[in-house]
C-alpha cells in the first residue's frame, strides 16, 4: 500500500496548486480533499466553480465522474453488506480507485484482520492525499503553473501498475482493449459519461467472451 | 456558498461509494452479475489512464514526439515484467522525461 500512497503525490500537488490558482483559499482547497477525497472529481469541480458554472452543473458533473464508484460498491457488496455500519461507512468513505484495486483478492474484507488492513490502506491514502494537497497549496502560491509539468503521467503510470498484472486471461485482455479504444474515442468527443460507458462496454465484451468459452 | 457546494460534493461522492454497501438495499447479486462485475476494476482503471496517454486537448496524439506514449509503453513493459508499482512508475517516468527532452 505504500507505493500507492506515493502514487497520490501528483494528484495531491496538482489539485492543491490548481485550486489556489483558480482563486480558492488555502482552507477551502484543503477542505475539498478532507471531505470529498476524490481526485478527478475535485479537479473538474474546482475548474467548473472557478468558471462560475451553475450549481446544478457542478453537482451533475460530480455525479457523472463519481458514478464509477457504483460499480465498486456493487463488486464489494457481497463482501461488505453484512459488516457493521461503522465498517461500511468508514470503508465506503475511503473507497477510492486505489483501494478498490487492492480489493480483488478473494479473501479481502473476510475477517477483522483483513478489514483493518483495508482501513490502514484506505486511511493511509487519505492522509497522503491531504498531506500532498497541503504541499500543492503551498507550492501553488509560489510557483507558476504546476499543471503543465506532466504530473498527470505519474497518475497514468500508477494505473498501469494496477491494471497490467491483473490481465491474466483472454477475456480480461479483450475487456481492457475495448475499454481503452472506446475511452480514447469518448474523450476526443469530451463525452461526460464516456469513462463509465467505455468501462461498461469493455466489461460486457469480456463477460460475453468468458461465457462463450465456458459453454464450449 | 463555496462551503455549501463542497459539502454537497462530499455528499454526492460518498453516496456513490456507499450506496451498494448498504445491506438494507433490496438487491441480490446472481452469479452472472458477479462475474460481470469482476471485470470492473481493469475496465474502469484502463478507461481512466489510456486517454491521459493518447488524448491531449481533445486531439488524438499518436506521434513519436508524444512522450506520454513512450512513458506508457515503458510502464506497461515494467508492469508486465516486474509486477511492481515502484518499477512501473520509476521506469515509466524515466522514459517519459527522457523522450520529452529529445530533440
Amino acid at each position: 500500500m505504500l507505493p500507492l500512497s506515493l502514487a497520490v503525490v501528483p494528484w495531491g500537488i496538482l489539485f492543491g496548486s490548481l485550486a489556489i490558482q483558480r482563486g480558492f483559499s488555502g482552507l477551502e482547497a484543503q477542505l475539498f480533499s478532507a471531505v470529498i477525497f476524490g481526485g478527478a472529481v475535485q479537479i473538474v469541480t474546482v475548474e467548473l466553480m472557478a468558471e462560475g458554472a451553475p450549481l446544478l452543473t457542478v453537482l451533475f458533473s460530480a455525479l457523472v465522474i463519481s458514478s464509477r464508484h457504483f460499480l465498486y460498491g456493487l463488486s464489494l457488496r457481497e463482501k461488505l453488506r453484512t459488516k457493521p455500519l461503522r465498517w461500511r461507512i468508514g470503508l465506503g468513505f475511503l473507497l477510492t480507485d486505489e483501494l478498490f484495486s487492492l480489493s480483488g483478492d478473494r479473501r479481502a474484507y473476510r475477517n477483522n484482520y483483513r478489514l483493518y488492513y483495508a482501513l490502514g490502506a484506505g486511511g493511509s491514502f487519505y492522509l497522503a492525499w491531504n498531506a500532498w494537497t497541503a504541499l500543492g497549496i503551498i507550492a501553488g502560491a509560489w510557483l507558476p503553473d504546476l499543471t503543465d509539468l506532466g504530473l498527470d503521467f505519474a497518475i497514468a503510470a500508477t494505473f498501469i501498475a494496477l491494471v497490467i498484472p491483473d490481465i491474466k486471461s483472454l477475456p480480461i485482455l479483450v475487456c481492457v482493449s475495448v475499454s481503452a479504444i472506446l475511452s480514447i474515442i469518448f474523450s476526443i468527443y469530451a463525452m461526460e459519461l464516456g469513462l463509465v460507458v467505455a468501462a461498461l462496454v469493455g466489461m460486457s465484451v469480456g463477460f460475453a467472451l468468458q461465457k462463450l468459452r465456458q459453454v464450449r | 456558498m463555496t462551503l455549501i457546494t463542497i459539502g454537497l460534493l462530499a455528499l454526492i461522492t460518498f453516496t456513490t461509494r456507499y450506496l451498494f454497501l448498504e445491506g438494507k438495499l433490496p438487491l441480490r447479486l446472481g452469479p452472472n452479475v458477479k462475474q460481470f462485475l469482476s471485470f470492473s476494476a481493469p475496465a474502469v482503471l484502463t478507461a481512466i489512464f489510456v486517454p491521459i496517454l493518447f488524448v491531449h486537448e481533445q486531439q488524438l496524439d499518436i506521434s513519436s514526439t508524444n512522450a506520454y506514449i513512450w512513458g506508457g509503453l515503458a510502464a506497461v513493459m515494467a508492469a508486465y515484467k516486474t509486477h511492481s508499482v515502484y518499477w512501473t512508475i520509476g521506469f515509466g517516468t524515466a522514459a517519459f522525461l527522457l523522450s520529452g527532452n529529445l530533440p
